[in-house]
């Protein structure tokens, strides 16, 4: 359980460095707050969770941590509405390398 | 000092089609540049498409944004022009947002990021926007000495790492005087958005650029979805001009007016149609362009009042087929009717049209429309920039052929309105008459600058094979007033006992 609430901490550190260059700290921090507001209607395990002033998560517990995907789905979400799904899965190649099939995944998006 | 001992400034394309031009050659490298301007001018925008012409891997560029648009806010909207390659974001085109080191730490700390910044990525390209809202922060309290230190730390440190630089702001005119800002700057690009009526108009400036000579005056611009494309105030002036050896005539496709112009338009001139409503002027300039098209001689026409279907259709009623040449890229036929339109804009349409199909004619149909379709600003120049317009075009070889609406009186004869007659080298007159109860129609060629011609005032029909030319009214006199009166009658008053000398 203790990976878990690692996994989900670190999935936001990742995802808030290029935030965080893009749209600054401030910019990062209410974009997780937005993304926790959204999670938290979804799956209200979440209610104990809060977004600190550095844009860290607090009350992360490993119950918490078990609906952590929903909150970074709704970040993700966040982005696409944003940025487009083309952006996002760029700025995401580049925090994971490794990501699976994201350039197909673009690619058949666009051929469609 | 000689040439070879002098520094080249290598130039940088700005990547807005016509702006190179206005800059002498392009962008200076390593210049360290403010683009200013009002809200919404297009500064955003045109730092962008900088960036994506120029950018690459190993030479990034970096977009600094403080306390202004965000980044993700610009990536949003900026995406939407065709130049963004969502290819190059975070490769070639890096976004660093610094707005929380300006709250924190002030200019230096802004100073300092950038400076790491750059030191680590090494670009080729640095913009920071908003600048304005940098200074701003401490321009207070007698801080003006900190600001201009701070402005020339930056301009030393990305001149230093080879970084041509672009420092984004609103400015207004007021504040160009004494601001440090202005004084480093290498080139001082500024934008304008100016409201006249129910129409805007977007015009640029290069108020300063070191190390060459730009096109002084106001050049408009336009933003699509390609982004920005200047219209250089010097379009089609600067290039050569083409020498005729020998006059060449052209066919207007109707025998009879060949004749009465000495076998035809001399190739290379403006020949103005001028005539009341119905006359036949648009029926002269199609018979003209499909002469052309005959000939091997491809056309444009850029028409105002109908559209290229509405054009063609109408042709076909004369027996004259334009579909098939538009059809084989031989005639363009030009629609535009934005009513925020500039002169230079629709040089350049034409250019691109001569350059698609090589054109050696072209119609503009007519000079009213023409006009109605300009920004109401731009018809207080109407003349000046026609004047531009025809020798730019005649320049590169085109014969053009203008029509113009003219109010009838019956009184005198007008040749044209506007004062414009002196732009053109030939005109022919069209005009109703009225004739033994009937209205007649009758043309006559008033000017031919290279040679000589008919001085003949004939009659003409309009058939459904295009205009017929008939015999000279020989048994009237006052023809041009409108009103003639028939000779004999002229001769028996002449001779009448009756008559008071």
């Amino acid at each position: 359980m203790l990976v878990d609430t690692h996994a989900l901490r670190s999935v936001c550190d990742k995802l808030g460095r290029p935030l965080t260059t893009l749209a600054g700290a401030a910019g990062f921090r209410s974009l997780l707050t937005r993304a926790l507001t959204l999670a938290k209607q979804e799956s209200p395990v979440l209610c104990a969770l809060e977004v600190q002033a550095d844009g860290s998560l607090g009350g992360l517990n490993a119950e918490v941590a078990q609906s952590g995907a929903v909150l970074i789905a709704h970040l993700i979400g966040l982005m696409i509405t944003f940025i487009g799904e083309s952006l996002t899965l760029r700025l995401l190649h580049d925090v994971w390398l490794d990501l699976p099939d994201s350039s197909k995944k673009l690619e058949r998006n666009e051929a469609r | 000092m000689n040439e070879q001992n002098r520094v080249k400034i290598n130039q940088l394309p700005t990547g807005v089609p016509g702006l190179d031009e206005i800059l002498g050659g392009g962008l200076p490298e390593f210049s360290f540049n403010i683009i200013a301007g009002s809200p919404g001018c297009g500064k955003t925008t045109l730092a962008h498409q900088f960036m994506f012409a120029n950018a690459t891997e190993l030479r990034p560029a970096l977009y600094f944004t403080v306390l202004g648009e965000p980044a993700m806010k610009m990536l949003r909207y900026q995406q939407q022009f065709t130049f963004f390659d969502a290819e190059k974001l975070n490769k070639s085109v890096r976004f660093v947002n610094l707005s929380q080191e300006l709250v924190e730490r002030g200019l230096q700390g802004v100073l300092k990021e950038i400076s790491q910044q750059v030191e680590a990525a090494s670009p080729s390209i640095v913009v920071v926007d908003s600048f304005r809202t940098v200074l701003r922060s401490e321009m207070h309290d007698g801080k003006d000495m900190a600001v201009q230190t701070f402005v020339q730390q930056l301009a030393l440190l990305l001149t230093s790492w080879e970084a041509t630089s672009f420092l984004i702001g609103e400015y207004s005119e007021s504040e160009l005087r004494d601001n440090p800002v202005f004084t480093v700057a290498d080139g001082l690009l500024w934008l304008f958005q100016q409201v006249d009526r129910n129409s805007v108009v977007r015009k640029m400036q290069v108020m300063k650029l070191r190390g060459q000579a730009s096109v002084p005056g106001l050049h408009t611009f336009r933003i699509t979805e390609a982004g920005l494309q200047a219209f250089s105030r010097t379009l089609g002036l600067l290039g050569q001009r083409k020498a005729f050896r020998s006059v060449k005539r052209l066919s207007t496709g109707i025998p009879a007016l060949d004749e009465m112009m000495g076998g035809g338009v001399p190739e290379g001139d403006s020949l103005l149609i001028a005539g009341s409503s119905g006359t036949g002027k648009s029926l002269m300039a199609t018979q003209f362009l499909a002469a052309g098209i005959r000939a091997g001689e491809p056309g444009i026409a850029a028409v105002f009042e109908e559209r290229p279907n509405e054009y063609t259709a109408r042709a076909s009623e004369f027996g004259l087929d334009l579909q098939t040449p538009l059809a084989n890229g031989t005639l363009e036929v030009i629609y535009l009717r934005p009513l925020d339109l500039s002169v230079d804009e629709m040089m350049q349409e034409i250019l691109d049209a001569v350059k698609r199909t090589g054109a050696k004619r072209l119609v503009i149909d007519s000079l009213a429309g023409f006009e109605m379709a300009l920004a109401p600003s731009f018809r207080v120049d109407f003349r000046e920039s026609l004047y531009r317009m025809i020798l730019a075009l005649t320049g590169i070889g085109i014969t053009i052929l203008s029509t113009l609406e003219m109010s009838e009186t019956f009184t005198e004869l007008l040749f044209s309105s506007y004062s414009i007659s002196f732009l053109t080298d030939d005109i022919i007159r069209m005009r109703y008459v009225e004739i033994e109860g009937q209205l007649s129609q009758i043309m006559m060629v008033v000017k031919m600058r290279r040679g000589a011609h008919s001085r003949e005032i004939r009659q003409y029909k309009i058939t459904t094979d295009g205009i017929v030319i008939g015999e000279r009214f020989r048994n009237y006199v006052d023809l041009i007033t409108g009103i003639p009166q028939p000779l004999a009658s002229m001769r028996s008053e002449e001779f009448s006992p009756n008559r008071k000398i």
